[in-house]
């Protein structure tokens, strides 16, 4: 069997260090809204492609693009289009 | 809920698990505790600067004497042939966490639990396996496991161990490339009919657990879902192409 993009796709728990470093809270707990078709999801349950230095999250229910995540030279980009809301619970914040 | 920052573990003991898989015992300071389900990011840094970063379950239970990562050793891996093949008592080792939140199970969260695992991805069900006899849950359990061979089945004298001490605790081996003489369980991949008989009916809504390789985690769950469980009690965590069974 080859290897093809479904092998490579992983969900929101396996970038949760990543996403911690940068929001400083528990993101698979949190959940946030897609822009396109309204579905309502805890980020570990997105579905992650993550290359190299960057990451691409999209919606389980429809496949958009919901937000993506690079890193490099001191920098983070964020794109958050695909987003339509994100809601942060303060009991998931965590420690340095 | 967990600590970002790196930090040093020590390496306690390498206990070889499968001719694939170790389990590393780290020491770690100040170690404030996990929930069974979570992850540690392991870091990894050469003499030139480079660092490699990959995710590892924990498998042991919260109160355990030290924390328990599974290692599948990966031919061509970058970091895992060090983790599993290098590393000795006493080494140092670049650590964070405890990380994740979704695919947590504690025992007051109840079940029934349906704990279905594909080759290493047993990792964080076996936290949720050993915290539940830990904390003397009778939350009704059941482990569907599938490994390439019975001499792939990672923790397997434990389980068994388990499996007969408590009868409210089912494990069933799914071996798809070779099964031993005689083997009376199933010799195929997790498949529809397979959940079926394994799982409880929808309608006692279990609370699933699914864990593995990329391909089985998304077919398994499909296949829960299409025989009627609820989705938002299907959970997954998706290791990727890793460990194929």
């Amino acid at each position: 069997m080859s290897m093809d993009e479904t092998d490579l796709r992983l969900d929101g728990n396996a970038v949760a260090g990543m996403m911690a470093e940068l929001f400083g809270f528990e993101m698979t707990v949190e959940w946030g809204g897609c822009a396109g078709c309204g579905a309502v999801n805890q980020l570990g349950a997105l579905l992650v492609y993550a290359h190299g230095m960057g990451v691409v999250a999209c919606c389980p229910d429809c496949g958009r693009n919901l937000f993506r995540i690079a890193r490099g030279q001191g920098r983070w980009w964020l794109d958050l289009r695909g987003l339509a809301w994100l809601q942060l619970d303060e009991q998931a914040r965590m420690s340095r | 809920m967990g600590r970002l920052s790196w930090r040093l573990a020590e390496v306690a003991e390498v206990k070889p698990e499968t001719d694939r898989v170790v389990t590393l015992a780290l020491d770690v300071p100040d170690w404030d505790g996990h929930l069974p389900g979570q992850h540690l990011d392991v870091r990894l840094t050469a003499e030139d600067g480079y660092q490699a970063e990959r995710s590892y379950s924990i498998a042991s239970a919260p109160g355990a004497s030290h924390v328990e990562l599974a290692i599948e050793r990966l031919d061509d891996g970058e970091v895992s042939p060090y983790l599993a093949g290098e590393l000795r008592k006493g080494d140092q080792l670049e650590l964070r966490g405890p990380i994740g939140g979704y695919f947590v199970w504690e025992p007051d969260q109840g079940g029934p639990l349906l704990l279905v695992a594909g080759g290493s991805g047993v990792a964080p069900l076996m936290a949720m396996v050993r915290q539940r006899a830990a904390a003397g849950s009778d939350v009704p359990a059941r482990l569907l496991y599938s490994a390439r061979t019975l001499e792939d089945v990672i923790f397997r004298g434990e389980l068994e161990r388990l499996d007969a001490a408590d009868d409210s605790l089912t494990i069933t081996y799914a071996l798809t490339r070779a099964q031993p003489a005689g083997w009376p369980g199933y010799g195929r991949r997790i498949d529809a009919a397979m959940l079926e008989e394994v799982s409880w009916p929808p309608g006692e809504r279990p609370l699933a657990y699914v864990c593995g390789p990329t391909r089985l985690v998304e077919a398994v769950a499909g296949d829960l879902v299409a025989l009627g469980h609820d989705p938002s009690r299907v959970r997954t965590e998706r290791f990727g192409p890793t460990g194929v069974p």
